[in-house]
């Protein structure tokens, strides 16, 4: 039995008549081609299928599609139109050497965009509990806490969140 | 695409998700923000026949100063009770709780009210709703009843709902003004699991203390206690000896789970004492 629902996926609205067994990370991937967000451990640990429901980053593995109609949501492809229009949180991760393998980058990213958004000085300390849900598994974490203390230098100095 | 196949109903009205609760209460499952229960599904270790979101429902959500209690929605999320003004103000020690479930996307999607009905032996409310002495508030289509949060939980994940009843909300006494509060835990790493956990609430030198994660199901005391070093050994030795029933699994042996116990129970007390007004 399929059921109608209605999202708004970076600024587009969608009307879709969906299996309810979807979750939204495979709505998003599947259904409307966004593969930003990825599969990781489908049970709310690694972060990897980040993105943001309603303005605030959630684990799309483990919520159904079907529950969120009528809500906005925002994949790591609603940041920037194209790699020569990146994000200030994308441009920092790449001149950081932010990302290695890049399977967990697009949580990461936007688990930076949530803390800045409501704390644009962060320590390091800081950084490191707001990435705690999201598990990287090449780079140590250095390079990743290092780029988000660059993107919010960027975002101090005027780049826009 | 989930191997389980299920109904999925997404009701508007509280009446309309009891009703269909009560239909399909025999392999139904209510899902609020479904931080424990959507892993399951994922896993293949939960197959619900039928599934009644919460999230749409109206009037779940809210959070109010009701004198000398407050009165939380069971739908609201963990993000929320974390920074609500009214819960620092009043149970400090519940936002403490609230602040280290899991992460922060956890914490936005998983409610209160899911987590008090999933009763996993290391959720963070719950030795702080039985320090508290909180009320839980329960629906389900033939009516409303009020079970003690010191009475609710069963067992490992097993609670007084019945099969069609709903946590409706939460009624959670306030810290006197004098008093003092304190949440603490001990977990591998941050997100993770506690190993043990504890709340305590002090009056004078009252102080009510709850301890979990050690334990099958919160475990509740009243101690006596000055601040003295002999007298916090002896509120942890209570704390100690009533958690007998410490169970082991892959974040450590029962013995270690009840010796810790004893550690997080002293320290809850010293902290809430410190804390008082």
């Amino acid at each position: 039995m399929k059921v109608p629902i209605s999202v708004t996926v970076n600024e587009r609205q969608h009307e879709l008549l969906i299996d309810p067994r979807l979750t939204l990370v495979y709505l998003l991937r599947e259904n409307l081609g966004l593969t930003g967000a990825h599969v990781g451990c489908a049970t709310g640990n690694c972060g990897a299928c980040a993105v943001r429901l309603d303005g605030r980053t959630v684990k799309s593995c483990s919520i159904l599609a079907a529950d969120v109609s009528g809500s906005s949501i925002t994949t790591i492809e609603g940041l920037s139109s194209s790699a020569r229009d990146l994000h200030p949180i994308q441009q920092a991760f790449v001149e950081n050497q932010g990302l290695q393998c890049g399977f967990c980058t697009p949580g990461m990213v936007l688990s930076t965009l949530q803390l800045l958004e409501q704390n644009p000085d962060p320590t390091e300390d800081e950084v490191r509990h707001a990435i705690s849900g999201n598990l990287c598994r090449c780079t140590g974490y250095q390079f990743v806490v290092q780029s988000i203390l660059a993107a919010a230098e960027k975002v101090r100095a005027g780049a826009p969140a | 695409m989930l191997s389980t196949d299920f109904q999925f109903f997404a009701p508007t009205a509280l009446d309309e998700a009891l009703a269909l609760l009560h239909e399909h209460q025999d392999g139904g499952k209510v899902l609020s923000g479904g931080m424990s229960m959507m892993p399951a599904i994922n896993l293949g270790v939960l197959r619900p026949t039928a599934i009644v979101s919460l999230n749409h429902v109206p009037g779940l959500d809210g959070l109010e100063d009701a004198g000398d209690h407050l009165r939380i929605g069971g739908l609201v999320r963990h993000h929320v009770v974390q920074s609500d003004p009214l819960v620092r103000a009043h149970a400090p020690l519940l936002a403490q709780a609230a602040s280290v479930i899991a992460d922060v996307q956890v914490r936005h999607r998983g409610t209160i009210g899911g987590s008090v009905a999933h009763a996993d032996p290391s959720a963070d409310y719950l030795p702080v709703l039985v320090a508290l002495d909180a009320t839980v508030e329960l629906a389900s289509a033939s009516g409303t009843r009020d079970v003690r949060a010191r009475e609710f939980f069963v067992d490992v994940m097993m609670t007084a709902l019945a099969l069609d009843e709903i946590v409706v909300g939460l009624r959670v006494p306030k810290v006197p003004a004098e008093g003092g509060s304190a949440y603490v835990r001990l977990a591998r790493v941050e997100g993770s699991f506690a190993i043990a956990c504890a709340a305590a609430v002090a009056v004078g030198d009252r102080v009510s203390l709850g301890v979990g994660g050690a334990v099958p199901t919160p475990v509740h005391l009243d101690v006596t206690c000055d601040g003295s070093e002999a007298s916090l050994d002896a509120a942890a030795e209570a704390a100690f000896q009533a958690c007998e029933d410490a169970y082991g699994d892959l974040n450590g042996s029962a013995e270690y789970r009840r010796a810790m116990a004893r550690v997080y129970a002293r320290r809850a007390i010293q902290q809430a004492l410190a804390a008082r007004g």
